[in-house]
């Protein structure tokens, strides 16, 4: 999610992007990351992912990559009193996106996503729409996703 | 009537997002999985990608996958509209087995889950079979033609992978989207009988 932009490529909040110093910057740490959050690794000298939300990582368990984020009225007005990451994500979502396409397109770490989406949705800017759990073993939802491929031509 | 989508959570919006279902694409490192994903959706995929030379060298061995230069250190996914308020997500899980812990991410919740098999390097795919068996979700074993060959017979994959004769084993061409839509009918095909098995249970 984050390794394939250069710091250069961002500007803004530059000073705590994860994975700052990842050009080759030494070994992969595989162990890295005792709790299932932290899903990529972490090269020597880069700042830690997770400093941008103050060392959090637990995030709310039911945001799923899938789950779908929306930017409320509120979030509208108040974008510009947000910092970096939280604007970035606040002025992404004003069309429906899924927090892993929020993650690859700001290029943040997907558990540091996971947090701020909590947070920011917490605050009244996002609207966060929880997957079904029960879709995907749903017989409706199958039988329209088969018509939907099957018209793929 | 709330069904598509459950509760919301947050204050109020314009537009109410699709239904977000989502398909594994599974196996191991150099089988076809960021061109599967890349063939059939709708986005570019959004993949992270590092180069060999630094990140990943001398973990993953590409001597035997020629000309490939990258690995996927982190998961790629596209998507496909499905229609207006359905939207089904394509995840591939990382390349290799130390990004194994977020699987979960990908899995839980899912349809199903495509693995893709190279039929020169087989036992690459053990762990993507291992996985989903335990967890109990539905899954395809997809052998990618390269080239237009396999190397060996279905029944002898078959027999080397040991899984379940219901396990659906299939041929495809990871680059050829209609050969793609086809292999991801076969895992909706699975998820569909096992949905309805225990629609009838009740």
């Amino acid at each position: 999610m984050t390794r394939d932009k250069t710091p250069t490529e961002r500007t803004a909040g530059a000073l705590v992007r994860p994975f700052l110093s990842g050009d080759g910057a030494g070994g992969v740490d595989g162990a890295h990351g005792t709790d299932d959050r932290a899903d990529a690794p972490v090269p020597d000298g880069a700042l830690r992912p997770f400093l941008l939300t103050a060392g959090r990582v637990a995030g709310q368990d039911s945001i799923a990559i899938e789950t779908q984020v929306v930017t409320t009225d509120t979030g509208r007005t108040a974008v510009d009193q947000l910092g970096f990451e939280r604007r970035d994500i606040v002025s992404l979502c004003g069309n429906p996106l899924s927090v892993a396409e929020i993650a690859a397109q700001l290029s943040l770490h997907l558990g540091v996503v996971r947090v701020l989406v909590g947070d920011l949705s917490a605050d009244g800017h996002l609207s966060v729409y929880l997957p079904n759990a029960d879709a995907s073993t749903d017989v409706d939802t199958l039988l329209r996703v088969i018509r939907g491929l099957r018209a793929i031509g | 009537m709330v069904s598509a989508q459950s509760a919301e959570v947050g204050g109020s919006t314009r537009r109410r997002p699709p239904l977000p279902v989502k398909l594994v694409i599974a196996g191991g490192f150099g089988v076809g999985k960021t061109t599967t994903v890349g063939s059939i959706s709708e986005i570019s995929p959004l993949t992270t990608e590092a180069d060999m030379t630094s990140a990943a060298a001398g973990i993953d061995d590409a001597s035997k996958v020629p000309g490939k230069r990258t690995t996927t250190v982190a998961m790629d996914f596209g998507c496909i509209t499905i229609d207006e308020s359905l939207k089904l997500y394509l995840f591939g899980t990382p390349g290799q087995d130390r990004f194994g812990f977020m699987w979960d991410d990908l899995a839980i919740g899912a349809i199903g889950a495509l693995v893709i098999v190279d039929s020169r390097r087989l036992d690459d795919c053990y762990p993507a079979v291992d996985y989903f068996e335990r967890l109990g979700l539905p899954f395809v074993v997809a052998v990618n033609r390269f080239d237009g060959a396999v190397a060996h017979d279905l029944p002898s994959i078959r027999w080397a992978l040991a899984v379940d004769d219901a396990v659906p084993l299939i041929t495809f061409d990871a680059r050829d989207k209609l050969s793609v839509r086809d292999a991801l009918l076969v895992v909706l095909d699975r998820a569909l009988a096992k949905a309805r098995a225990a629609q009838t249970e009740r």
